[in-house]
């Protein structure tokens, strides 16, 4: 039985991700693992007081996150794992799928002007997905 | 780069060119260190430290994200009626809290309210960072345009509310009517049942963590409220206020305090001491006086077209750049003309106008502040992605509405 790790924040594009991780775990009999990486690099440029535990808010935001792809995993029968990481998507996607042992990794196709990615960042990071760990890398 | 080391680089370029430049064209000879450090505002620097030391240990206790459940419970589902409460909730916590604290605590939460009860995020997180602007200007702690005029004007925390209140008010009135009229689709669209799990997540993010810290944190916070009151009647500067809470918080609580001092953002204290240097160097070397001249030549003997041009001038500014280093150099700008019009040598208009317009002015794209990038961010690692047309689709709007609403005043008032 293989392990299938889906990366995922929230929103309508995350939700068609989520649906063809859960699916592709269902027909393939393999366990499913929802990652959620908290970044807060988006404060690196601003000189305001921040005074807030920022990774406590962003884990508890990815938390919440996961526990709707949990629900929606359940609603289907499939019995999903939760991880939350902190620091960049890239290099947390690559090193939990190495730490989980990961057999497929499943990302969202960027969709319309409000996708966080474009889609040639997302080959590119499929491509290095695929050169730095084992497992198989599919765009959904 | 970021905003402190442009600032850092401006401060020594300006002594750079002093000194060395100096040496070889007298002419270069703008302002030497000495005088630089007396166009730094202590009152603001020590004013917003305080306030940051005092509010790290407020956030820790979860009181913010309590009051934004609360918030959900009181509105038992109904998504309008809770996007009323976030947006009031919002302006009021900005009104004590800096825009990008009170942002930090409300928004994670509020996305993940939207998703329970089945709204687009933006529905509830656009506002509240609209909101949060125009909450801002309420007290003169709120945000840093209304902390360096206030202070400069040497108004009290009590006698800036009373004069900011009437606008600011109204303001967030129109911010939440307006805010339930563009969002009024997607409000409409909420969801009928909540999932009962969704439900127990969200209340176990949103619990008090430090019951023993918030009872000591509300005691000095009202404590710091009278020291504000009573400073008005012993000339006690806002800064000496906020620092003695602060000091009365860290001897009370025993934090650790190296790691307290870590916790206190020394980036942003430098960015403005940078500023204020930077700002010293250009006035000194005849530029405000420049664009003072070349306001004065628009608004002629004017007080209310001075007044006019102020607010819009400063709002249309604040829209695109970060408000603080605006409103550093326009402080000395309001000054001269202040004195050059005589219907404004005993008023504080021109003063009014700079405030309303460059903290309401922040609203109108997400550059304009730096919680509007804040909650930008958060919405992003939530998986929504705000586009710069899309926020200003909301924040022209609402910046138009609410300097409109400063300006009558202003005009009514002076």
């Amino acid at each position: 039985m293989g392990r299938i790790l889906c990366a995922t924040r929230g929103g309508e594009d995350s939700k068609r991700t989520q649906q063809a991780a859960i699916a592709l775990a269902k027909e393939r009999g393999d366990e499913l693992v929802f990652l959620y990486v908290a970044d807060a690099s988006f404060l690196d440029n601003i000189a305001a007081p921040v005074v807030v535990d920022v990774q406590l808010e962003l884990d508890q935001m990815g938390r919440f996150q996961l526990a709707l792809a949990q629900e929606q995993a359940a609603e289907q029968g499939v019995a999903a794992q939760i991880t939350i990481r902190h620091g960049h998507l890239h290099a947390e996607v690559i090193a939990a799928a190495r730490e989980l042992g990961i057999s497929l990794v499943v990302l969202g196709r960027p969709q319309g002007p409000t996708a966080i990615f474009d889609e040639t960042d997302q080959e590119g990071f499929a491509a290095e997905i695929e050169e730095r760990t084992s497992a198989e890398v599919r765009i959904v | 780069m970021h905003e402190t080391s442009a600032a850092l680089l401006g401060a020594v370029a300006v002594w750079l060119v002093h000194y060395i430049g100096g040496t070889f064209f007298p002419a270069l000879e703008i302002i030497d260190f000495d005088e630089a450090m007396a166009f730094v505002d202590w009152n603001v620097v020590f004013l917003i430290l305080g306030m940051m030391i005092f509010m790290a240990m407020f956030s820790e206790t979860g009181i913010f994200r309590r009051l934004a459940f609360r918030a959900f419970r009181l509105a038992r589902g109904n998504a309008w009626l809770l996007g009323l409460i976030l947006i009031l909730l919002t302006g009021v916590t900005s009104s004590f809290l800096n825009n990008v604290t009170a942002l930090l605590l409300l928004v994670p939460l509020s996305i993940q309210i939207a998703e329970t009860v089945g709204v687009h995020p933006f529905a509830y997180v656009i506002p509240e960072v609209l909101a949060a602007n125009v909450g801002g200007a309420s007290t003169i702690i709120g945000d840093p345009p209304s902390t360096i005029v206030g202070l400069h004007l040497g108004l009290g925390f009590f006698e800036y509310a009373a004069e900011a209140a009437p606008v600011v008010i109204v303001s967030l009135l129109i911010v939440a009517g307006l805010a339930l009229w563009l969002y009024r689709r997607e409000l409409a669209g909420a969801k009928q049942r909540l999932s009962p799990a969704l439900v127990t997540q969200l209340e176990e993010g949103a619990r008090i963590t430090d019951v023993p810290l918030l009872r000591k944190a509300v005691v000095v916070g009202l404590i710091t409220m009278f020291l504000f009151f009573a400073g008005e009647l012993f000339q006690l500067p806002p800064s000496v206020g906020a620092m003695t809470g602060a000091t009365l918080l860290i001897v009370w609580v025993r934090p650790d305090m190296p790691r307290m001092m870590r916790e206190v953002d020394w980036t942003t204290l430098f960015f403005f001491i940078g500023i204020f240097v930077l700002v010293g160097g250009v006035e000194k070397a005849g530029v405000i006086d420049w664009l003072a001249q070349a306001i004065a030549d628009l608004a002629g003997d004017s007080l209310s077209k001075a007044t006019v041009l102020m607010v819009w001038l400063s709002g249309a500014v604040s829209g695109v750049v970060d408000n603080i280093p605006y409103t550093i150099a326009a402080l000395p700008i309001a000054d001269l003309l202040s004195n050059s019009i005589p219907a404004a040598r005993d008023s504080h208009a021109l003063y009014w106008a700079l405030i309303f317009g460059a903290d309401f002015g922040g609203n109108l794209t997400y550059l304009g502040g730096a919680g509007n990038i804040v909650a930008i961010g958060l919405l992003a690692q939530a998986g929504y992605r705000v586009t710069f047309g899309r926020f200003m689709r909301d924040g022209l709007v609402v910046t138009a509405a609410t300097l409109l609403v400063a300006t009558i005043w202003l005009l009514i008032r002076y």
